[in-house]
């Protein structure tokens, strides 16, 4: 209870009070619209009505998948005759230099693919717009995709991205080249321990065919990130800031892979580099193949098909995957938001999603949707990959991941080819990918 | 992509401005003197302009302007989605003491100078292809310009997998000698080495091509006489050929030498963009683009790119004082 | 070139006849099958499988041969209509570098204006800029390849060989410069034309950077950027890549045969020496 003040006092708290509430308003709702740098008009979405009209661009890079995407623009096109939609195809390598092009000069296609790697410089300058107002409308429903993914494309608290299709990472195993070296197939309970040992018996009785029973490589989604995951550590912290590699548990993670290569279950990091696992595993020199569950449309129609079967990922302290996908966003600076938002919940609908995953080359994300996919190799359990999901931690990302990616690059071959002791490496590359995240704006 | 096939026409040859004196086929050079009689022409008003215009206006937008961007952009620091904020010469503080700098430099120059080495190849090639009433030449010819004509991707492709250090075709065939080839694409030295083979192999055809049009140029009687003379056919061939396809060389040498310095798009298609020996191998231009695009940093990669342009144009510089001493006008 | 026919500089040739020829017919004849090999590996990988191409041991012949390859190529891109595109694109810019570059390199070559030094030299200085420089700028650029620094120069040598007298004449008759242009400099310099031509055709047929960039629709696509969609981030079908390469440059390759003659005469006499 404020002590009694004196009359003059009053008038004038009470002015100052107003005159504070009224600067108190008025930020709150500046706060409300456009502030600074993120999140642009995010929060208003509003449901196009069926005679919009507007042509949307739409781009992608994975040719292959067009003849899905065409499919669901037909049953778009139903509820939305009149919007027209040019999809644009630029080969992968390309898509972001492209895509930064038109970053800069604010000509974003409408409605576009993201990555994880590449999320968080679109989000944090405000160049996609969030699914805030789609969300609250139910138009989106966040629950019905994985919840890594979802925090994928969250950055600042705020959803950006709707899911659009998602990979885990599990072990594709060729049983015939088992068979051939006479050792059992393990349980697929398995731990590091079963792997490393299975991984060094089979490249020993294989040896004279010049084949092998496990590979490492470069590719951390596949590999390293996962057993960094799996020893109970992060590639990245939580907020983004700082690097977690020099941890006991990631240097754990890493020292698998070392293992693996000096036990010689593995090939050397430089066959590696020269020839990567699974061209390794499609020439039936691998026995087991540390890969994502894309690596079915490599296998399909081909004479391995009929042994390859699918095991989750060997445990570490803990059971861990790496989960990616895709996800469709609008650009923040579209001149036909509308339209293009009303495309974006087409694509994130169950039914739309359905039609994806029958006929395209990649899981969709939203849930119950997937069972076109198991049906492609009924007898490879491709279910484990489904499975996964539920253990899946997200991508290692930040705003500039490919700068740090190359340091992994040229620093982790070392501490796997066994030339420099692991935390040593490990440490190096804490440091300097400290130094990488520190720069980014 | 470049091998030496996305002739970017941005490449050319100052050599040319030399040879407003050089000697063409006999006869058809005269000084560009008045005329008896008639004052020389100051200028030729405003025709000139209408020839040049529309070449001028082209080049300045599309090449000019962006230059002078790009030298602009070099005094600032960016963010990737523009605000640029100047900082003085900081990017080049910055660059002059970054060793991957000089180590790009270096690996530039060693491509440059192996793919150089053609040059000679070139010329003996070219001069056996010469050889009158050769039957096939115009087969011969089409085989050498073939990588010319190819699409610069695949074929870059087709090199990574034929120097791969498991299966590939190149290690197969030294192992036929006994030699246990290395694994090219992954040990840094031989992965220059190999890169540079294929921009060797890549710039062959182009020379031969030009070399051999300058060899169809020197009479015969010049190779008479020396014979006349008692001179050998290589004591010819070093006085009388190669004196008067020097300008000829000259043009392959500046050509190719301003080519291997831009060295990029090759490197990229047979190294791959996540390969451990990057840092090792990677080119200037290379150097720039992971500044410029892997590394988001504009700023300093306009600085590289402008260390580029210097470093080029001083080559070529020194090229031409070169050629006014070794070359016959 | 001299009246002599090329019988009689056999006769008078040094050391270059008769039986010499056969070790000259070894050497070109290794040479050009190591230029060559690529592509004869090229053909190979399109008729195997994916798995044959990477597989550990180099398959030489894939035994059964995949034909197939080459029909996926038009079913995984719309490779007509890209056909059309490069040949459209390359097309325009041959005529319009030939137009820009003749009119250029003439006045470079033989006409008097002031400043022509300088402008000479900024055209020289933009041929020690490599392309990828241009894409930090923030320039939308539609149509570059229109204007060549290099064309320039071609004209302009072969302009600055052809004899003055012409014009001197020409001028005494009262024709004014573009006249004197076209009707007497420009057929004489037609051997350089044609030179300008194939390089111009060759270098934006294999261009790679800026339609993809730029370029929208897969159907808009010139060949070469096409070709690139056919690798995706994580596999590259490698037999279809390889067909749909050979496919690609088959055009270009008989064009050069064809005119394979008309190169040489007109790189001869071109004054690039």
């Amino acid at each position: 209870m404020p002590a009694p003040t004196p009359a003059k006092g009053r008038g004038r708290r009470r002015a100052l009070l107003g005159a504070v509430a009224a600067i108190g308003a008025v930020a709150l709702l500046a706060g409300c619209s456009t502030s600074s740098g993120a999140a642009s008009s995010g929060s208003d979405y509003e449901k196009a009505s069926k005679d919009t009209k507007a042509t949307l661009t739409y781009a992608v890079w994975d040719e292959n998948q067009v003849k899905a995407i065409k499919a669901n623009l037909t049953g778009f096109n139903e509820e939305y005759p009149d919007i027209k939609v040019n999809v644009d195809v630029t080969p992968f390598a390309s898509y972001w230099t492209k895509l930064q092009t038109q970053g800069s000069s604010n000509t974003l296609p409408d409605l576009f693919w993201m990555n994880g790697p590449n999320f968080q410089l679109y989000a944090a300058n405000g160049k996609i717009a969030p699914i805030t107002g789609e969300v609250k409308a139910g138009a989106i429903k966040p629950d019905e995709y994985s919840s890594a993914l979802n925090d994928l494309y969250t950055y600042d608290g705020t959803q950006y991205g709707v899911p659009k299709d998602f990979d885990t990472i599990g072990v594709w195993m060729n049983k015939a080249l088992f068979a051939k070296a006479g050792v059992a197939m393990p349980s697929k309970d398995w731990t590091w321990d079963d792997f490393q040992k299975t991984g060094a018996e089979l490249s020993e009785k294989l040896h004279a065919d010049g084949a092998y029973g496990a590979a490492g490589g470069m590719d951390g989604q596949t590999t390293y990130y996962d057993t960094i995951f799996q020893a109970g550590g992060n590639v990245i912290d939580k907020s983004g800031k700082t690097s977690e590699y020099d941890s006991a548990a990631a240097e754990k993670g890493l020292q698998f892979w070392t293992d693996l290569i000096k036990s010689g279950a593995s090939p050397s990091i430089k066959q590696l580099t020269d020839t990567t696992a699974d061209q390794w595993f499609t020439s039936g020199k691998l026995a087991m193949y540390q890969g994502g569950s894309w690596f079915r449309s490599a296998l399909t129609g081909t004479d391995l098909e009929k042994d390859v079967v699918v095991y989750p990922l060997p445990k570490g302290k803990e059971q861990a995957t790496v989960i990616h996908g895709v996800s469709n966003v609008v650009s923040a600076n579209s001149k036909n938001k509308v339209a293009a938002q009303a495309l974006q919940v087409y694509l994130a609908s169950k039914q739309a999603q359905q039609q994806q995953g029958d006929m395209g080359a990649v899981i969709p994300a939203y849930e119950g949707t997937q069972d076109a996919f198991t049906k492609t190799m009924p007898d490879a359990d491709l279910q484990v990959f489904l499975d996964a999901v539920d253990y899946a931690k997200p991508l290692p990302v930040s705003k500039n991941t490919a700068a740090w990616n190359t340091l992994e690059t040229n620093l982790l071959p070392s501490a796997f080819d066994g030339s420099t002791p692991v935390d040593q490496v490990a440490k190096d590359l804490a440091t300097k990918m400290d130094t990488a995240l520190g720069k980014e704006k | 992509m470049t091998i030496h096939t996305e002739r970017n026409p941005a490449t050319g040859t100052p050599a040319r401005t030399q040879r407003a004196s050089g000697p063409g086929a006999p006869g058809t050079e005269l000084p560009d003197a008045p005329r008896a009689g008639r004052p020389p022409r100051r200028t030729d008003g405003f025709w000139p302009w209408l020839f040049v215009l529309p070449l001028l206006v082209g080049v300045a937008t599309f090449y000019i302007w962006p230059i002078i961007q790009t030298f602009w952009y070099s005094f600032t620091s960016w963010g990737v989605f523009g605000g640029a904020t100047f900082s003085g010469v900081a990017n080049y503080v910055r660059l002059l003491s970054d060793p991957q700098l000089y180590q790009s430099l270096l690996n530039t120059v060693i491509y440059t100078v192996i793919v150089l080495l053609g040059i000679p190849i070139a010329v003996w090639l070219a001069s056996l292809l010469n050889t009158t009433g050769l039957r096939f030449a115009q087969f011969y010819r089409v085989l050498f310009f073939l990588p010319y004509v190819a699409m610069p991707a695949a074929i870059a492709l087709v090199w990574r997998i034929m120097f791969n250090g498991d299966y590939g075709i190149v290690n197969w065939f030294l192992g036929r000698f006994g030699i246990d080839g290395p694994y090219w694409i992954s040990t840094p030295g031989f992965a220059l080495l190999a890169v540079s083979l294929v921009g060797l192999w890549s710039s062959l055809g182009f020379s031969m091509i030009i070399l051999g049009a300058g060899l169809k140029d020197i009479p015969p009687e010049l190779y008479e006489a020396a014979e006349l003379d008692g001179a050998s056919r290589w004591r010819q061939f070093r006085s009388v050929t190669v004196p008067l396809l020097s300008p000829s060389i000259f043009f392959v040498v500046i050509v190719t030498t301003i080519s291997s310095f831009q060295l990029f798009d090759l490197l990229y298609a047979i190294l791959g963009s996540t390969n451990p020996v990057i840092p090792k191998t990677m080119s200037l231009v290379f150097y720039f683009y992971s500044a410029g695009f892997i590394d988001n940093d504009k700023g300093f990669a306009a600085a590289i790119a402008m260390v580029i342009f210097v470093l080029i144009g001083i080559v070529t510089l020194v090229q031409f004082r070169v050629q006014k001493r070794w070359v016959q006008a | 070139m001299t009246a002599m026919t090329s019988s009689t500089r056999a006769a008078r040739r040094p050391g270059r006849r008769g039986g010499s020829h056969w070790w000259i017919h070894v050497v070109l004849g290794v040479g050009g099958f190591v230029m060559a090999f690529p592509f004869l590996w090229q053909i190979i990988m399109s008729l195997s499988t994916n798995a044959q191409v990477q597989s550990v041991t180099p398959t030489f012949w894939p035994g059964e041969l995949q034909w197939q390859n080459f029909a996926q190529v038009f079913e995984r891109l719309p490779f007509l209509s890209q056909l059309g595109t490069s040949v459209m694109v390359t097309v325009i810019r041959t005529i319009a570098q030939i137009v820009l570059c003749t009119l250029a390199g003439y006045a470079f070559a033989r006409m008097r204006f002031r400043g022509r030094a300088i402008l000479l030299g900024i055209v020289l200085s933009i041929l020690l800029v490599p392309s990828q420089v241009y894409l930090i700028s923030q320039y939308q650029i539609v149509a570059p390849g229109l204007f060549s620094a290099f064309g320039t120069f071609l004209m302009r040598t072969a302009f600055l060989n052809l004899p003055p007298e012409l014009e001197e004449a020409a001028r005494m008759d009262g024709a004014n410069p573009f006249q004197t242009f076209w009707r007497i400099m420009l057929p004489l310099a037609r051997p350089s034309i044609s030179v300008l031509a194939i390089t111009t055709v060759l270098w934006s047929w294999n261009e790679l950077l800026w339609p993809l960039v730029v370029s929208t629709r897969a159907e808009d696509m010139p060949l070469a950027a096409g070709l690139a969609t056919l690798s995706s981030d994580r596999t590259i079908d490698y037999p279809v890549l390889m067909a749909a390469s050979l496919m690609a440059m088959a055009p270009v390759l008989i064009m050069f045969i064809v005119l394979q003659r008309r190169v040489m005469d007109g790189l001869a006499s071109s004054g690039l020496k």
